[in-house]
């Protein structure tokens, strides 16, 4: 139905464009020269080996998980009973609560690693662990709110209500009938914000120092001092776990249906 | 749907409180600092920052890389979302997968690669000195084009997967029906396929747009500090200057680029309903 034309070279040009650093960057992480190059100077697994070495790499990324899955898990805990109430309830503000609730989604992260800075940690003298799990929380509570109110969505409202009629709580109700049926929508919701929480940069920014870094942060202060390719490999490692998380929550759960 | 308002609200307001105190709150407090001096209200930091001839290069650079990348994503997105809608269904979704990966990699390492292509000695250099068209390496990182190319890598996947979106709501038989009329391929396009899938445009170029003038990482990396944008400005002021007055002026004026493009996307979502 359209131009021949089209297809087949576009769509490879523009997967290429896509894919393709992508590749270059796990090519030139198996090098074995001194400096980040492609195509690769033979072949080595020595800068891969190099990034389980490096102390703050350790650190940063003991960091960064512990705010995906600490930050997530916050955010799911404030963020599933507010979907819930926006969805079933004739809730009074509404609209208003819904757009505080999304706000993060829409505001530039450094403005809000910024606004963090100056007005909680350094008047309150909060510490900055603290700060970034609070900033990681706000920051994935949206993508909770989306994910979990479309899978209640889809799901029928009369069958809590027919529960609650036959005699149960309403909180019965809730993690008897409605909580087993929206559990692969949580999961969603987890992973999406896991996989936002770890790979964001700009709320950490001002919100990092030395000894608190997130992984991001480090890579990122890592590639002024060397150009050596550990965070190319390192980089690479981290895709992968990416895509491994992304590919079998979607075999599993269908996760695409729900982002 | 349950009536009890006290019970809602006891569910709802954890989150909006949160919401409100660790996000809200600082922000808009950041945001008044750009319109106080002296204890009044006053515009003067905006007339001094503007006044300024880096930040106003800086403004516009922001401005004019983000309707660029906004554009130029649209032309590509059309044509690849065309190629991929008319895919059978097996491949399409491994095509569609294929345009989704690259936004499961970190912006870091996706931004990375860059520097490998367009590095001194990166690939497109030593083409380019191979096949004798330049003999000296050509300077392409820290130049607006490797940022323009760092964006559209990080946001082409937005605009071809809200375009896919909208072409495969389009009536099916609308393009053949158009033919058959006598149209040709330029008037099926602006007479038939953009008016129908202008909402997927304009979704998928706030989310292009709204990124690009918010991204920090790639004009961090591709651009240094010869190609400023105003995220990468906002926290050189900060970091470099410790002038907290125009890093409230650059906050306030992304967030009311930011707004403006996200009212612009609610709006025509809601016109559309009321159809």
């Amino acid at each position: 139905m359209t131009p021949r034309v089209f297809s087949p070279l576009v769509l490879f040009l523009v997967i290429g464009f896509l894919i393709g650093p992508f590749f270059i960057i796990v090519a030139a992480s198996l090098s074995g020269g001194e400096t980040l190059a492609f195509p690769p100077q033979g072949f080595s697994l020595r800068w891969v080996a190099k990034v389980f070495t490096v102390e703050s790499f350790q650190e940063s990324f003991a960091i960064s998980m512990l705010l995906a899955i600490g930050g997530t898990a916050a955010a799911l805990v404030l963020g599933v009973p507010a979907s819930y109430a926006l969805s079933r309830y004739k809730l009074p503000f509404g609209e208003t609560i819904r757009t505080i609730v999304s706000l993060p989604i829409i505001v530039p992260g450094i403005i809000v690693g910024l606004a963090l800075l100056r007005y909680i940690v350094v008047p309150f003298g909060l510490n900055i662990t603290l700060t970034l799990f609070l900033a990681h929380t706000a920051l994935v509570l949206p993508y909770a709110v989306r994910v979990v109110s479309a899978s209640l969505n889809n799901l029928r409202s009369d069958i809590e209500e027919a529960a609650v009629l036959l005699g149960s709580s309403r909180a019965g109700a809730f993690f008897r009938v409605v909580m087993p049926n929206i559990r692969s929508g949580i999961l969603a919701a987890f992973i999406l914000g896991f996989v936002t929480s770890f790979n964001q940069v700009p709320v950490s920014l001002f919100l990092s120092g030395p000894g608190v870094r997130t992984l991001p942060i480090d890579m990122l202060s890592y590639m002024e001092i060397t150009y050596d390719p550990s965070v190319a490999a390192l980089s690479a490692l981290l895709a992968f776990m990416s895509i491994g998380i992304v590919f079998l929550a979607e075999r599993f759960l269908g996760f695409s249906r729900y982002v | 749907m349950f009536q009890n308002r006290a019970e809602a609200l006891a569910l709802a307001l954890p989150a909006a409180v949160f919401a409100a105190i660790v996000f809200l709150a600082p922000v808009v407090i950041l945001l008044a600092e750009g319109f106080r001096s002296a204890d009044s209200w006053s515009l003067s930091a905006y007339t001094t920052f503007f006044s300024d001839p880096l930040n106003r290069t800086v403004f516009l650079r922001t401005f004019r890389l983000g309707l660029m990348v906004t554009v130029v994503s649209a032309v590509i997105g059309y044509a690849a979302a065309f190629a991929i809608v008319n895919l059978t269904p097996r491949s399409k979704g491994q095509m569609i997968g294929l345009v989704v990966l690259p936004l499961m990699i970190s912006s870091v390492a996706r931004t990375y690669a860059w520097i490998v292509i367009l590095g001194r000695t990166g690939i497109v250099n030593q083409a380019l000195q191979f096949v004798g068209l330049s003999d000296e390496p050509i300077r392409f990182l820290f130049t607006e084009t490797a940022v323009f190319i760092g964006l559209l890598q990080l946001f082409l996947p937005l605009m071809i997967l809200s375009l896919i979106s909208a072409l495969e709501n389009m009536p099916k038989d609308a393009i053949p029906a158009a033919r058959v009329l006598g149209a040709n391929w330029f008037q099926v396009f602006f007479k038939v396929i953009l008016p129908l899938t202008k909402e997927g445009l304009v979704i998928g170029g706030t989310l292009v747009f709204t990124g690009s003038l918010t991204a920090y990482i790639t004009p961090a990396i591709l651009g240094g500090s010869k190609v400023l944008m105003l995220e990468t400005l906002l926290y050189q002021r900060v970091t470099v200057a410790n002038d907290f007055v125009a890093a409230s002026v650059i906050a306030f004026i992304l967030i009311v680029m930011s707004f403006a493009a996200n009212l612009l996307l609610k709006r025509l979502a809601t016109a559309r309903n009321k159809r």
